[in-house]
């Protein structure tokens, strides 16, 4: 059985989100120094300048702080608040004919998924995949799966 | 690709930004270079052009004692707010427009030729382009540096300048 996550993968984006968000601190803590500077150090002549070149600073600091910030640390966060649910969540063995049927999902708050199928004596049943794992899925061409909350956790794959 | 597709999904946030640092800057630099008016000279000029910072800061080279700031501005700045004008300590003002703003001046009849346009000379020309007309300097009629002859010596100041 390969597992689609591990706590390892968790502790990885946990330790992605540390280091990026003091990174980004210790930016904005840099940019916002340097508006003071501009501010503490202006002049009757240099004002104008000086007040522009803080504009400037504060508004192109400030937009990749927050590009980061929402895609970067929040895409780490979504993604490690998904891999513990899923490591975490009571599993459910499914078995039969499995592909991705192509059905894109972006979940509030949460990843992207895409659809994945099963085709068992019972019917077909569908579930949900991480889309980050979608690549390692795929090449592994799967046999059985096991799903948590509706995603697919991990799987067995042929021989 | 997808850098630009998320940039788009969260352009409203990054021009809602933009803008509040325009405020918030602007408005600490109004406070940075700025000063109450018992410490500053404001001098208001009704002429077509006027290079503001560099004029300031030369009159600022010879301040009179205890002002901090000499304020060389364009009627234009005070547009929306009639307080500041009223309150100025110096104005430059063409001879067409003496009667309008007589109430600011001290003197209306005692003003300084500043500018003579018949011969196209005058002072702190440098720093000021007139309009065709000759142009007079005067005295606020609500400085607060009347007393304390302040008003009176960048006045002369701006006199002596090129």
């Amino acid at each position: 059985m390969t597992e689609l996550y591990t706590e390892g993968d968790v502790l990885r984006l946990h330790r992605k989100i540390a280091i990026w968000t003091a990174a980004l601190g210790v930016f904005g803590l840099a940019a916002l120094a340097a508006c003071i500077i501009s501010a503490a150090t202006a002049t009757t002549l240099t004002a104008e300048r000086n007040e522009v070149a803080a504009i400037i600073i504060s508004s192109l600091s400030g937009w990749v702080i927050i590009y980061c910030a929402i895609f970067i640390i929040g895409g780490a966060r979504k993604e490690s608040g998904h891999a513990k649910t899923l490591i975490d969540g009571e599993r459910e063995r499914v078995e039969g004919k499995i592909s991705l049927n192509g059905e894109r999902l972006k979940i509030k708050k949460s990843v992207a998924v895409r659809g994945v199928e099963v085709v068992t004596p019972d019917g077909t049943k569908r579930f949900w995949i991480s889309e980050s794992r979608v690549k390692k899925f795929k090449k592994a061409e799967p046999t059985a799966i096991y799903i948590s909350h509706g995603y697919v956790a991990a799987y067995e794959e042929r021989l | 690709m997808r850098f630009i597709k998320n940039v788009f999904s969260q352009l409203h946030t990054f021009v809602l930004w933009a803008l509040l640092s325009a405020i918030f800057w602007s408005w600490i630099f109004t406070f940075a270079t700025d000063t109450s008016p018992e410490k500053k000279v404001s001098v208001y000029c009704y002429v077509p052009e006027i290079s503001e910072a560099e004029l300031s800061a030369k009159l600022e080279e010879d301040r009179p004692e205890g002002i901090k700031m000499i304020k060389a501005r364009s009627f234009e700045y005070v547009m929306f707010n009639v307080d500041y004008i009223e309150n100025g300590d110096i104005f430059i003002l063409p001879e067409s427009l003496i009667s309008e703003y007589d109430e600011l001046l001290l003197d209306p009849s005692g003003g300084v030729k500043i500018y003579d346009a018949k011969s196209s000379s005058g002072s702190a020309t440098e720093f000021i382009r007139y309009p065709e007309e000759d142009c007079y300097l005067f005295l606020g009629a609500n400085s607060a540096h009347l007393e304390d002859g302040a008003a009176e010596y960048v006045a002369e100041n701006i006199t002596k300048l090129d």
